[in-house]
């Protein structure tokens, strides 16, 4: 009798999002975590990359659950293949930012003046990127409701449009930042010029996946 | 013919027992949707259900119920003795009803509908072999259940393809619903009035050929449209907050929260004096912040909210439009027998060439009304709260499909499954991307249900059969 309600599963668009919020907050630690990174306070960039790699933790929890809740038979408005490509590309976002907590605690790293202020113009500028790639997701819902075209269609292109402009920004920061690395490789021990390399990859992987991540979303809209 | 008291007295009860299950069970899937959306409050749902379900009952329920009383079983095999027959849709009666209330307590998927043309069929196969039934109706109400579903899916496609044209994909989605809302309301009302003027009220008298009918339909979709245009200008975009994109918000918050973490820097290189005056500032910036909070409320689209609160009201315009469909033709499940059976004990003979009473029609609507207000509310209450995916707008999609081809069946005296219909109907406006997430194990669950059904409805009416032959044959 109950065959009508039971054609209703649970949409996983909300917890999608939920995951993203929390994935957010991963980021967010990083904000701060470069703020205290720049300052060399290096007491507190450990308790940071601590609490970014406990939000990490928790974010995989709800990652589980959106794939535990996705089962064959559940029939979706946006290819499941896909849904399941953004959902790891979140969390690939999440895992980064964890990934950078870990290198800045290795060892304390200290922020040569030349680099400061471009550094955290870098840092920002991924942020924002992020921010702007979260705001794709935000949409998904609205999305939803017009059926995936339409104005709402339009709205998000816009945004990933707005995504991918500023990631372009943090790869022209990232070159400056990494010529000014390559320049001073006198004043730089081997360990810190290796460190250097690596967070500035791995903070410019996050803008990547940023604009992978709206492409994705992009892809699910309706054709015109 | 002995017995004939007990009999009839049996008829009644059974009648009504099976009336009451479909109540109890069907209507909940029906009017659960309009409860899901919140369109209707379930005391509402109720109300809307019991009077449009007795109406479609009385008013339009005749035909369907002529083909499952005389219409499955080979007229020349009960030429005899009458009682055989009449224990045989006593029997129907009882096995459709407990085989249903078996399966709603192991929570089965189950159609009444199925459930009755099995059990008829189980008992003329017990009673005069496989040419009792008349196979070239079975197989056209089997076909029937196949291509119901299908089609109230190309239907609710159709619709939600042309709500997206016209309504989610414009530039201004309020606007577009203004416009589109009366034509919507005059095609439901014209469909709604026709089913029910053309060749459909027989019970009161009022039977008319296609032209007048088309006639009436038209004019009482024309008066409702217009009234609807006049309605619809009157809804004003409440809130006229610009449709805020998100990422302005996020850049609103992330500017605060720069500021605050700046004032923080400032506030730890400072002599004691500035920080106080900095923490004054830092608790105005906290204040700012949850003041903005406030202000933003929720980041929906006012539009597309304002969308579904117009498709609130056509819900409930389809809602009744399903309500009154499915008591037409369901309604046939309980009485086709019933009334095959009184009709055989007041002439004594197996009676196949009169029409359904509408005192008979009146008695199923009525049990299906009191298996609502029993039972069926509380079924309708567990539907409403797992669907609550469906927004009005898709609600009304599928409820309109499903009763556009409910009413239609019922028009070619076919019994159908209300309920499969609109599983059918819900599919299509998933296929046309409306739907978050589609349970589709429920097909598989309506082809079990197939396969189960028809013959547990069967073997349930050969045993009953028995056990009443055993006592009045």
């Amino acid at each position: 009798m109950r065959t009508f309600a039971n054609l209703f599963g649970k949409s996983p668009f909300v917890p999608l999002q939920s995951h993203m919020r929390k994935v957010s907050e991963c980021v967010d630690g990083l904000g701060e975590l470069f703020q205290v990174f720049i300052n060399e306070d290096h007491d507190s960039i450990g308790e940071i990359a601590r609490k970014i790699s406990k939000t990490e933790h928790e974010a995989d929890l709800v990652k589980n659950d959106i794939r535990d809740h996705l089962p064959r038979g559940l029939f979706l408005p946006v290819d499941r293949g896909k849904l399941m490509e953004i959902l790891s590309t979140q969390d690939e976002i999440a895992d980064t930012a964890e990934n950078i907590g870990v290198l800045c605690n290795l060892k304390k790293l200290p922020v040569p003046d030349s680099m400061k202020e471009l550094f955290k113009e870098f840092c920002s500028k991924t942020t924002n990127c992020f921010q702007l790639s979260r705001g794709v997701i935000e949409e998904l819902d609205e999305l939803l409701e017009s059926g995936f075209g339409g104005v709402e269609a339009d709205k998000v292109r816009e945004l990933v449009h707005a995504v991918a402009v500023k990631e372009h920004e943090v790869d022209i920061c990232q070159r400056k930042l990494l010529k000014i690395v390559f320049e001073s490789e006198d004043s730089l021990s081997h360990t810190q010029f290796y460190l250097w390399l690596r967070i500035l990859a791995e903070i410019a992987t996050i803008s990547d996946l940023s604009e992978n991540l709206a492409d994705k979303v992009r892809t699910t809209l309706e054709n015109k | 013919m002995e017995h004939a008291d007990i009999l009839w007295a049996l008829a009644g009860i059974f009648g009504f027992y099976m009336a009451w299950n479909i109540g109890a069970n069907d209507v909940a899937n029906a009017m659960g949707t309009s409860v899901g959306s919140g369109a209707l409050t379930l005391r509402r749902a109720v109300i809307v259900a019991a009077v449009l379900e007795f109406a479609g009952a009385f008013l339009a329920g005749s035909k369907v119920s002529d083909t499952v009383r005389k219409g499955i079983l080979d007229a020349d095999m009960f030429t005899g003795d009458p009682t055989p027959f009449i224990c045989g849709m006593l029997a129907a009666l009882l096995a459709a009803g407990a085989w249903l209330q078996i399966a709603s307590y192991f929570g089965w998927p189950v159609s009444t509908t199925h459930s009755i043309v099995g059990a008829i069929i189980g008992f003329g196969v017990l009673y005069g072999g496989l040419e009792a039934v008349h196979w070239p109706k079975v197989w056209q109400i089997v076909a029937s259940w196949v291509i119901s579903p299908l089609l109230s899916a190309t239907i609710s496609y159709l619709t939600f393809k042309l709500l997206l044209r016209n309504i989610f994909y414009q530039k201004n989605p309020l606007e577009a619903t203004k416009k589109l809302a009366p034509l919507l309301v005059f095609i439901v009302l014209t469909i709604l009035t026709l089913t029910m003027v053309f060749k459909g009220l027989k019970n009161i008298d009022l039977d008319l050929e296609l032209g007048p009918a088309l006639l009436i339909a038209m004019t009482v979709g024309i008066v409702s449209a217009i009234i609807t245009a006049v309605l619809v200008r009157r809804i004003k975009l409440k809130d006229h907050v610009e449709s805020r994109s998100t990422h302005k918000i996020q850049y609103q918050e992330q500017s605060l929260q720069k500021a605050r973490k700046h004032l923080r820097r400032l506030q730890d290189v400072s002599d004691p004096d500035t920080q106080e005056e900095i923490a004054t500032l830092l608790k105005g910036a906290e204040d700012l912040g949850s003041r903005l909070e406030k202000e933003r409320g929720p980041t929906d689209n006012p539009a597309l909210n304002q969308v579904e609160k117009i498709f609130i009201y056509l819900q409930i315009l389809s809602a009744c439009f399903v309500a009154f469909a499915h008591g037409s033709n369901d309604v046939a499940n309980a009485i086709g027998p019933l009334s095959a059976v009184l009709q055989t004990i007041e002439d004594g003979k197996v009676a196949l060439k009169s029409t359904v009473a509408p005192e008979v029609l009146a008695l199923g609507g009525l049990g299906i009304i009191i298996g609502l207000a029993t039972w069926g509310w509380r079924v309708m209450e567990t539907v409403g709260r797992r669907i609550t995916e469906l927004t009005p707008s898709r609600g009304f999609t599928a409820e309109f499909a499903a009763a556009t081809t409910i009413v239609l069946a019922t028009k070619l005296g076919l019994p159908i499954s209300t309920t499969h219909t609109l599983v059918g109907a819900v599919v299509g406006v998933g296929l046309a991307r409306g739907m978050g997430a589609l349970n589709l194990n429920t097909v598989r669950d309506i082809a079990v249900s197939w396969v189960i059904t028809v013959p547990a409805g069967a073997i349930f009416a050969m045993i009953f059969y028995k056990i009443l032959m055993a006592f009045f044959g």
